[in-house]
């Protein structure tokens, strides 16, 4: 399918450099969120323990806003 | 890779806030440090998803596999290679730099198409094929039982592939449902249906209609 946005695409036989990376996070976000709930962190898992522990009861750092990506 | 670069490194990814930048900054300077050894590592689950969606998906720690091509990956070497990083644990699982790493076995990989690359900031990183992470993706949100989590994580990438901004391999996608390690096509067809008709695109997997 070809790209219909000019938000750098993730290709599949290049790499994708990282500031092309950087600039379409916002773009993935926004697509992801048109169809899903704005966290899909899942709410528990086996390694609750350790990471509740680490991150101060939570079970990882908390996502950067998309209004800031 | 000389200490004082692993020693800058380690400080930034310390001090990153962003937990999807910090996970691959931080699989960046391991793929590079194990690639020194011989040791192709890859990044598979919540990273892997996160990579491709930005969906607010992953946790506190980052999964990683070795490919099949690489040296034997004795505990030893895993040891030695993530001492260099002040890794706090093993020998599957350490923490490092405010996050989890475990090093998983091999890959495990049924996808014919390659993994996708990102230059990152301390060496290049190859990440699991998003063909294969999202029918994965599919088969969980059906199988045993429904799986709201994971449905929606592979609408996230559908999504994010329908729009053009994750270049996927339909046809793949499509040979990977109807495997009989995931016999999951309808499931997969209908959802890419719902997911297309949201975002207002055609269904690749019926481009005809």
């Amino acid at each position: 399918m070809k790209s219909k946005s000019k938000v750098p695409c993730i290709p599949m036989n290049e790499s994708i450099s990282w500031e092309d990376w950087l600039k379409g996070r916002r773009a993935r976000r926004e697509s992801s969120k048109l169809v899903t709930p704005e966290i899909l962190r899942r709410k528990s898992s086996s390694s609750d323990g350790r990471l509740r522990k680490l991150f101060s009861g939570e079970r990882g750092l908390p996502f950067t806003p998309t209004s800031k990506l | 890779m000389d200490e004082r670069k692993i020693k800058t490194a380690l400080a930034d990814i310390t001090a990153e806030k962003d937990p999807t930048i910090k996970s691959q900054k931080l699989a960046s300077i391991c793929s590079a440090l194990f690639r020194e050894r011989g040791v192709e590592l890859i990044v598979v689950g919540g990273s892997a998803i996160e990579f491709y969606t930005d969906g607010a998906y992953a946790s506190g720690d980052l999964d990683l596999c070795y490919s099949a091509g690489s040296q034997p990956l004795s505990l030893r070497l895993r040891q030695e290679l993530m001492g260099k990083l002040k890794g706090e644990g093993g020998p599957r699982s350490w923490q490092v730099a405010g996050m989890f790493v475990d090093i998983l076995g091999q890959i495990e990989t049924l996808a014919r198409t390659p993994f996708r690359k990102l230059d990152a900031p301390y060496g290049p990183i190859k990440i699991s094929q998003p063909e294969e992470l999202l029918v994965e993706r599919i088969l969980v949100s059906v199988y045993p039982g429904e799986n709201e989590t994971a449905r929606n994580c592979a609408k996230a990438f559908l999504s994010t592939a329908l729009r053009g901004q994750i270049e996927l391999d339909w046809n793949e996608v499509k040979r990977l449902a109807q495997r009989p390690e995931y016999r999951i096509f309808p499931q997969c067809d209908a959802l890419v249906k719902e997911v297309a008709d949201e975002v207002q695109i055609k269904s690749p997997l019926h481009p005809d209609e």
